[in-house]
């Protein structure tokens, strides 16, 4: 590339090249490297090579892990199957119909993405077991659907839909109504011309949003762990996690497994690779295309209706769980007026309280990981879509591995890999380790929806630009940044919601003394105040949910409706 | 952005100065180990930077840090981590003057007992069933589908009870809860949760300073020593050989056994490790101990624990 040839005048800058790679390898490949090794050196924490293999082959021998990987895919395909249902068809109407109240809808559906679903599965646990909330307030309870395989399955579907939903409302956004309109015109019904036209152009939104979930289930703890422990269905991360956070620690054994789990996320996101090029689906052309959708008429109800049911279960309810712990002075004393009370906040807020360090802490690590790896994934998906050369599936690969590693085991890749003796000067026991961890975990989401957002924009635009005498930089930052930058904003969102409240690697990661917002709901929940703790995550899910939602209405105002999206 | 860089200088600078401070990896509880490097710090100036987490986190800290160690002292929930470290050469031995009123079963050569938890029956008062006294009664219908266990793999108690099970066969104890529709349910708080709310009755194997200070809050939740007796879990504290700072270690140690410091401990329902702290609550001396003698392994104790309750 350093030569300059330019065939279709977007194959990037090599700059750019060698920025995405240097920052993958410091920021994934350092620590995965260090998980390999300790996967096969055992007694590689104390800095020894001594006896390799002798634990791999043990931990894949074991009989056990069959099942856990069995059950990890059942999980994920499952939530994944969850997570479609709920998703597309709303998903459809947004983008294709005016939808009432859309905004709204909009809104109450990015709060799932700001409950950590540790606290979600708290709050289901709470709601629904026998004399839990719900039974307390309506006489009944759904504990035999919470625990089980199936309870699971939906309870990770209902935190995980809102990334289908979005990806996918902005992809059949983008497509419009104009190519299904020349469907019609040649005869097509209107379902018809959705199923074959609309909904194969969606594909690369789908396929990459459908990854992403089925990546997050298969790497998420907090609900399996809630709910699965009591049912014995384990799963690889909490396979994992047994074995870094129970006495005797088995580092050598979880490193060995999260190999499993990268293998499987790896094999998804070949298959994710295959759909996509397949075919060509660039279909932002630099045509003007007039955004009109269509009126709902008597449909209007019932898909408000449906809208307010799914926001309902997905928002309302975990949130009216929140509320009624942090609310209530003791659990015991359950739903009852005299044991209502504002005590948690109380103490949260009041002067000198830790929760307020750990907030502003947290809320700066939050934007900190958010805007850098929100510029490394689009440099990095840019390279990749339109780069040449075999480097590029090594870029992409790196990319997407740590979305199956799990957050304690990137963990422990950083503390093996920042904490060499050799190091002259080094990030750990900084709250730079923490930026290091959460940009290594939350990469992937930043340069899914780049990649899809890139697959749909056609070289000729960029080529536009390089024929007007631009270099591929200046292309790059005035001529694709702009038309992805709606796409980035909301997997910048993302990036900060989960950062800002991201718990089991914070909590082997974080320097000592400093706290954030997850360690210390944690540290509440393990002190036995869960009242405290839901306050705190309360307090931060409002601050998480608005921040984000000022910040894009901000946005629109500025550009004043020139970036296409926004809205 | 300026506070954040306001604080990664300060970041910066902490990590510079911690070689002339003590730093601390600490089990909860939290409040503990906090109020212990407040007291520390103002009775002796010395700074003690803290990391709090479980037991399992602790350890796995330790063990992806051990080729460039940065904590000096560690206080685990587990007396096994410290027989372990032990064995591993990692402790340096130190006899603190404060640990002469420690009995001797809750110290050697590399560690001291910091407090110590006792095992015990937690049970919601307002769950409609008899209070059991004893182990075999959450085995009877009364208490069918109403009982919560930690799994003894999560919780170094549970395992310590489950093993003292063993050596003195009581057993069956155990496949009777699982007939009367006992379920396992993670670590401590997992399995006390639900009590707590009403869903389960009662804890077997719960813990007495979570379930006492539950209850000081105003849970209606009440810790039941049984019968027939119970195993305790004493909280190790110890000092690592790779320390830089041995002295201050060592004051850190001495601090924490001094009266102030024990008196530290039973401020949340821990029994002090020195026998000559009066607190008002069932000692270590009062207990009716179930011995340990003759036990299985540790593996051999969770595999059968596991076949009886899959």
């Amino acid at each position: 590339m350093a030569g300059g040839s330019v065939a279709t005048g977007a194959e990037g800058s090599s700059f750019l090249k060698w920025t995405a790679t240097l920052g993958l390898l410091i920021v994934v490949a350092v620590p995965c490297l260090f998980i390999v090794v300790q996967a096969i050196f055992p007694e590689f924490g104390s800095g020894s090579f001594a006896a390799p293999f002798s634990l791999f082959f043990k931990t894949l021998a074991d009989p056990d892990l069959f099942g856990l990987a069995g059950n990890t895919l059942i999980l994920g395909v499952g939530t994944v199957v969850c997570a479609a249902i709920l998703a597309v068809p709303i998903a459809a109407l947004r983008a294709l119909f005016r939808v009432p109240g859309a905004l709204i809808w909009d809104a109450l559906l990015l709060v799932p993405f700001m409950i950590p679903p540790y606290i979600a599965a708290l709050g289901w646990i709470m709601t629904l077991q026998p004399r839990g909330y719900l039974e307390q307030v309506a006489g009944f309870n759904l504990a035999p659907l919470l625990f089980s395989v199936y309870g699971i399955m939906l309870i990770m579907g209902l935190n995980t839909f809102s990334v289908v939903y979005f990806v996918l409302s902005r992809t059949f956004e983008t497509i419009g109504a104009r190519y299904s309109d020349v469907g019609r015109v040649f005869g097509a019904g209107q379902w018809k011309s959705f199923w074959r036209i609309t909904f194969p152009l969606a594909m690369p939104g789908l396929a990459a949003s459908l990854l992403l979930v089925f990546a997050m289930s298969i790497e998420e703890y907090g609900t399996p762990a809630a709910l699965g422990r009591r049912i014995g269905f384990e799963v690889l991360v909490t396979g994992i996690e047994n074995r870094i956070s129970e006495w005797p620690i088995d580092l050598p054994g979880a490193a060995t497994l999260s190999l499993v789990l990268v293998s499987m996320a790896l094999a998804a996101f070949t298959l994710q690779r295959w759909l996509l090029t397949r075919r060509d689906y660039r279909i932002v052309s630099g045509k003007p295309q007039a955004s009109d959708k269509r009126r709902l008429g008597v449909w209007a109800l019932p898909v408000v209706a449906l809208f307010a049911f799914l926001s309902f279960l997905a928002t309302g309810l975990p949130i009216l769980a929140i509320l009624a712990t942090a609310l209530t002075r003791t659990i015991s004393g359950g739903l009852t007026p005299s044991n209502f009370g504002l005590d948690n906040f109380r103490e949260l807020l009041g002067s000198g309280s830790d929760g307020l360090v750990a907030l502003g802490n947290s809320l700066a690590l939050g934007v900190t990981t958010a805007l850098l790896a929100g510029l490394l994934g689009a440099i990095t998906a840019y390279s990749v879509v339109k780069g040449r050369g075999r480097f590029r599936i090594v870029l992409d690969a790196l990319s997407i591995t740590p979305n199956s590693l799990p957050g304690v085991v990137v963990a422990v890749g950083i503390i093996l890999a920042w904490n060499q003796p050799w190091l002259p000067v080094t990030p750990y026991n900084t709250p730079f380790i923490l930026l290091l961890a959460y940009i290594c975990i939350l990469l992937p989401q930043p340069v899914r929806y780049a990649t899809a957002s890139l697959h749909q924009l056609g070289d000729n635009l960029e080529a536009a630009a390089r024929v007007s005498g631009s270099g591929p930089l200046r292309a790059f930052v005035r001529i694709v940044l702009p038309l992805i930058l709606p796409s980035m904003v909301t997997a910048m969102i993302l990036v900060f919601a989960v950062a800002s409240r991201e718990l089991v690697a914070s909590l082997l990661v974080a320097p000592i003394g400093f706290q954030t917002i997850a360690v210390y709901i944690w540290q509440q929940f393990d002190q036995g105040s869960a009242g405290l703790g839901m306050a705190m995550a309360f307090c931060a899910l409002v601050i998480t949910t608005l921040i984000p939602l000022v910040l894009v209405s901000l946005m629109r105002w500025i550009s004043k409706g020139t970036v296409a999206g926004l809205n | 952005m300026r506070r954040f860089s306001l604080a990664l200088v300060l970041g910066l600078l902490a990590s510079t100065a911690a070689h002339a401070d003590v730093t601390v990896y600490s089990a909860g509880p939290g409040g503990l180990i906090k109020s212990l490097a407040a007291g520390f710090t103002a009775k002796t100036g010395i700074k003690a930077n803290v990391f709090q987490a479980t037991t399992g986190k602790v350890m796995a800290r330790l063990e992806a840090e051990a080729s460039n160690p940065v904590a000096d002292v560690v206080i685990s929930a587990s007396w096994g981590t410290a027989t372990d470290f032990a064995a591993k050469g990692l402790l340096l031995s130190y006899e603190s003057p404060n640990a002469a009123t420690v009995p001797d079963f809750l110290k050697t050569e590399g560690a001291v007992a910091q407090g110590v938890a006792g095992i015990i029956i937690a049970w919601n008062t307002k769950s409609d069933t008899p209070m059991p006294t004893d182990w075999s009664d959450l085995t009877k219908p009364e208490y069918k589908d109403l009982v919560t266990l930690p799994d003894p793999a999560a919780s170094g108690g549970t395992y310590t009870l489950v093993e003292a099970f063993y050596a003195n066969g009581m057993t069956d104890i155990l496949q009777g809860l699982k007939d009367n529709g006992a379920i396992v349910a993670g670590a401590n708080k997992a399995a006390l949760n639900p009590v707590l709310q009403g869903a389960k009755a009662a804890v077997f194997a719960g813990v007495d300073y979570i379930t006492m200070g539950a209850a000081a809050k105003g849970e209606t939740i009440e810790a039941i020593f049984p019968a027939s007796g119970t195993v305790v879990a004493p909280r190790p504290i110890m000092i690592l050989k790779s320390s830089q700072n041995q002295e201050d270690a060592k004051k850190f140690v001495d601090y924490v056994l001094s009266e102030e410091g024990q008196k530290e401990v039973a401020k949340v329902y821990l029994m002090p490790s020195r026998t000559d702290i009066v607190v008002d609550r069932p000692l270590i001396g009062d207990l009716k101990l179930l011995s340990k003698e003759g036990a299985p392994s540790r593996d051999e104790v969770l595999a059968g624990f596991k076949k009886i309750f899959n």
